[in-house]
């Protein structure tokens, strides 16, 4: 369900840290990526391969050395300011001296809504995370799969077009995982939501996404943009289908190919 | 909760009565005129003088102070009540000194850079040689003489303040902190939503040691300063008169113990009001 409009442009981006010191990396080179809106994108890509510096370049935590980054149609500052994203972390980042109500109310209050406004909309979020009954708990006392969904919903409160997510489920167990993932898939086509999403973890990619990104390291750069689609409708089955196999071996395979330096194959298919 | 509470006082009343045991038995076996240790007079006389019984001490409370006035434990309540409010007097301005500090070096690292080496020198200056001229320049401008006592008292107690919060200020998780440039909040919402709360925990045990630090700097600076209505000008009068009375300059001991127990105490209960919704509770 892609749409016309872009979620996010990356032109030419390049990142270098500590430039022209002895410890300069180059986290990333020569970037180009385009999101379009309903996408669900994953990065993937061993450690520092600047997976992670490409999603905080979107979200305008980072601003890139050289190239532009544009999110729904504006400057990627511009949109940070406008709250245009949602974004999500590997630790939950849950406040534990607010209850977990008041923790996805925060980019509200932010936003400067009234209290009255901000409680309708945190009962909703509560509801689309099948979190009603604990709004009034405080986040410590929650699993860590219910906190990572409080996370969520803290994220897409204000209803932002686009969702960030730095491996949100990394920290989590198998089980708990793959339940995270259908719900995810869930509450995202519930909001209509865009997702960027980075992970280590090549079936969560190939499971979530519908294009999955292949990224190597030294300097990080794309090397190959994997098509999954297992359609609207996966569910648990769909971890069996031999297409899902396939396209796991797909991804590892442009992964190993980007591990070994062969990265021409990946540059050339675009 | 209560229970936890009742087993403190069990305990600290048995710990009391442990010390008064000591302090008899040493009495007792102890030589009269003290002793040496290779040359070192470091062994107490155990003479009524210096020494008086632990239920003469408590017996003393019950005595006039002086001739017809009221009993010494009245007058050491009232001493104790005048400095303890001195104390809260100076805690708190030490505080608010102590994280107003710890905000402006959290926010300017120059500020940080440049200040921090005289946060530490302060605490290095004498407060008994500092006081009489700060009381002198008191009396200049007008004030009255307890405010500063109390000023000395929160020269102390800003200090552990002021580096706890720091701290604390700085140990906000980075995601946290990710989290809100995610949302474009400004430094100051930053602080005031995510900064300040996840520094409460730092913050109370820097409270708790600048109340003791605000009991002592206000008792010192009474004594120096010569402002009387106090536990420590009581506590220098009553030793002045330790030839007649021994056991006297002890309840000014016990009054200015209790003054500093009953402020530990008040921390204490804030402790349990801000940290009630916390995961853990600090281990003081």
């Amino acid at each position: 369900m892609t749409g016309e409009r872009l979620a996010v442009e990356v032109t030419k981006a390049s990142m270098v840290f500590n430039a022209g010191r002895p410890n300069q990396v180059d986290a990333l080179s020569d970037i180009d990526l385009l999101i379009e809106e309903g996408d669900f994108i994953s990065l993937i890509g061993p450690s520092g391969c600047g997976k992670s510096t490409l999603l905080r370049l979107v979200a305008n935590l980072l601003t890139p050395t050289s190239g532009d980054v544009r999110v729904n149609g504006k400057p990627a500052s511009q949109a940070r300011l406008d709250q245009d994203y949602g974004m999500a972390f590997q630790q939950s980042g849950l406040f534990d001296w607010r209850s977990v109500r008041k923790n996805i109310e925060l980019p509200l209050e932010l936003k400067g809504w009234n209290k009255q406004r901000r409680a309708e909309r945190a009962d909703e979020m509560l509801a689309l995370v099948q979190l009603s009954e604990f709004g009034d708990h405080r986040p410590w006392e929650l699993s860590g799969g219910m906190q990572q969904r409080v996370a969520i919903a803290r994220a897409l409160a204000a209803h932002p077009p686009l969702l960030l997510m730095d491996e949100p489920f990394g920290a989590l167990d198998e089980m708990t995982r793959e339940h995270m993932q259908a719900e995810l898939l869930r509450i995202c086509a519930a909001a209509e939501t865009t997702v960027v999403f980075v992970t280590h973890s090549i079936p969560e990619a190939v499971y979530l996404s519908n294009r999955v990104v292949v990224m190597s390291p030294r300097p990080g750069r794309i090397t190959d943009i994997v098509a999954v689609d297992l359609g609207a409708a996966r569910d648990e089955d769909t971890r069996e289908d031999a297409i899902f196999y396939k396209k796991i071996t797909e991804v590892r395979e442009a992964l190993r190919g980007a591990e070994f330096g062969e990265t021409a194959r990946g540059l050339d298919d675009r | 909760m209560i229970r936890r509470a009742l087993r403190r006082s069990a305990l600290f009343i048995a710990a009391l009565g442990l010390v008064a045991l000591g302090w008899e038995a040493w009495k007792a076996v102890g030589p009269e005129a003290g002793g040496e240790v290779f040359g070192w007079r470091v062994i107490p006389k155990t003479n009524d003088r210096v020494m008086p019984h632990t239920w003469e001490m408590f017996a003393e409370f019950l005595e006039p102070e002086v001739r017809d006035t009221p009993l010494v434990w009245q007058a050491v309540l009232g001493y104790t009540w005048f400095t303890f409010r001195l104390a809260v007097v100076g805690l708190i301005a030490g505080a608010a000194i102590g994280v107003g500090l710890a905000v402006l070096m959290a926010r300017f690292r120059i500020v940080e850079r440049g200040l921090l080496p005289y946060v530490i020198a302060s605490q290095t200056v004498p407060l008994i040689a500092l006081a009489p001229q700060v009381a002198t320049i008191a009396g200049t401008w007008g004030l009255p003489k307890w405010t500063w006592v109390s000023l000395l008292g929160a020269f102390l107690a800003f200090f552990p303040i002021a580096v706890a919060t720091l701290r604390g200020l700085s140990s906000a998780p980075a995601a946290s902190v990710e989290l809100m440039d995610s949302y474009a909040a400004s430094w100051w919402t930053t602080l005031v939503k995510l900064r300040f709360p996840s520094a409460i925990p730092s913050i109370v045990p820097g409270l708790k040691l600048a109340a003791t630090a605000s009991v002592i700097g206000v008792i010192v600076a009474e004594i120096s300063t010569g402002l009387s209505g106090g536990i420590g000008k009581a506590a220098l009068t009553y030793s002045q008169k330790a030839t007649s009375e021994p056991a006297q300059v002890y309840t000014a001991v016990i009054g200015a113990a209790v003054l500093g127990l009953v402020l530990f105490g008040c921390i204490a209960v804030i402790e349990m009001s801000v940290m009630r919704n916390r995961p853990t509770e600090a281990a003081l």
